[in-house]
């Protein structure tokens, strides 16, 4: 089995996050750092997957209001605009499954077994999510026009297992 | 005959996009969120093919798919698996299951067609069953005016048909020797981006034909039409004998 350590969640993630908005989006995106300068909307939409098995962990994704309209527009071929609030969310939920499901994925070709949940998602103007525990911890900013989305990644090793 | 596809995703972005990549051919569409109503769907409408996501709430894909397999009725249902993951561990499980393909997302609609290509050969829609006339749901003659009357609400399909019969609409008014057309935006319940560019769409063709037009609609909604620069100078009637007198 490979060390936890010694996987490239950020090559995972980056990697991912470009094909899907490459294929499904048709969205030209950079990916960098996060650093200080990575603001997002303070409207914004969160989508979770969580793995557990042999390792256990999360992945996030935070997109700003404006950005998540514009995604699910590209996604849906509708004019962002004539997008419900709903059809947001679930354009939200769907990325964070396909990212997740990505990285799921390298986990499991590494050895490390785990199971993908059902992605979830929350919105709103005045929260924090906090995921405590983890041993690993990447994020990763997503930048296409104005707009930029946080990606984030967590895991740790189930030691039940 | 229509091929019969049914569709099972919770996510109903991944059930659009199927439903999208079909449109142009001759199908008929049944959508489930989940295994239970899935199989429920398969059942009745015994259809002749299943593109199935694996991840879902109530009943997983795989589940479904085992009891498919169990039913004598259902078992021969090709069935083509949607997942998210594409470690190899998954895809073996996909492949033991007996499904005839799977798509790894994500994926564009045209590659789930070109897949699907393989097992069917999917008719395009024939020129009758396709150009279904929808002109007649918006366009109408009131004397010697042409009359527009949008829907409630605008989608980019909807005003994309709308754009579509323009051309024709306006040419067979000029051929009767009309030059009065009115844009009715009374039912209009909601003022989208779709909205502003169909309004500035009809507005500039008319005036390239050399078409008068006028507008009626809603104090509220003429209200809010000011809000945007493409609609601000728009000069809208609250009633079609009030737009007639203009002319």
């Amino acid at each position: 089995m490979v060390d936890i350590y010694s996987l490239d969640f950020k090559r995972f993630v980056a990697r991912a996050t470009n094909d899907i908005f490459d294929t499904m989006l048709s969205l030209k995106i950079n990916i960098s750092d996060v650093s200080t300068e990575t603001i997002i909307e303070k409207t914004r939409i969160v989508g979770s997957v969580g793995f557990a098995g042999e390792v256990m962990g999360c992945m996030n994704i935070h997109v700003g209001y404006t950005f998540a309209k514009v995604i699910a527009g590209a996604m849906l071929g509708e004019e962002p605009e004539a997008i419900e609030e709903e059809g947001i969310l679930d354009v939200v939920g769907e990325l964070s499954n396909m990212i997740g499901g990505d990285v799921k994925s390298r986990l499991c070709d590494a050895g490390m077994t785990c199971s993908l949940s059902i992605p979830t998602t929350t919105s709103g103007s005045d929260f924090t999510i906090e995921t405590q525990g983890w041993v690993r911890h990447e994020s990763l900013a997503i930048h296409s026009d104005q707009y930029v989305a946080i990606v984030e990644v967590y895991v740790k090793l189930n030691n039940s297992k | 005959m229509a091929l019969k596809v049914l569709t099972v995703d919770d996510s109903k972005t991944i059930r659009m996009i199927v439903k999208k990549a079909f449109s142009p051919y001759d199908c008929e569409l049944f959508e489930a969120e989940n295994g239970i109503e899935g199989l429920s769907l398969a059942s009745r409408e015994k259809p002749d093919l299943i593109v199935l996501d694996i991840t879902m709430p109530v009943m997983t894909g795989t589940e479904m798919l085992e009891k498919l397999k169990a039913d004598p009725l259902l078992k021969g249902i090709p069935v083509i698996m949607l997942t998210a993951e594409s470690g190899r561990d998954n895809v073996m499980q996909i492949v033991k299951m007996g499904v005839k393909d799977y798509m790894v997302k994500p994926f564009k609609g045209e590659q789930l067609i070109e897949r699907i290509q393989k097992i069917f050969k999917l008719e395009e829609k024939s020129e009758g069953k396709e150009e279904v006339d929808t002109s007649k749901l918006y366009f109408s003659s009131d004397g010697d005016c042409m009359v527009l009357t949008l829907p409630a609400k605008i989608s980019r399909p909807v005003s994309s048909d709308i754009e579509g019969h323009l051309g024709n609409q306006l040419k067979e008014m000029l051929d009767a020797g009309q030059r009065k057309f009115i844009m009715d935006l009374r039912k209009v319940a909601e003022i989208n981006i779709s909205l502003i560019k169909l309004i500035l769409h009809v507005v500039q063709t008319c005036q390239k034909s050399n078409v008068t037009v006028r507008s009626v609609g809603t104090v509220t909604l003429s209200d809010g039409l000011k809000e945007f620069s493409e609609t601000s100078d728009l000069t809208v009637e609250t009633s079609i004998e009030a737009a007639k007198a203009t002319f």
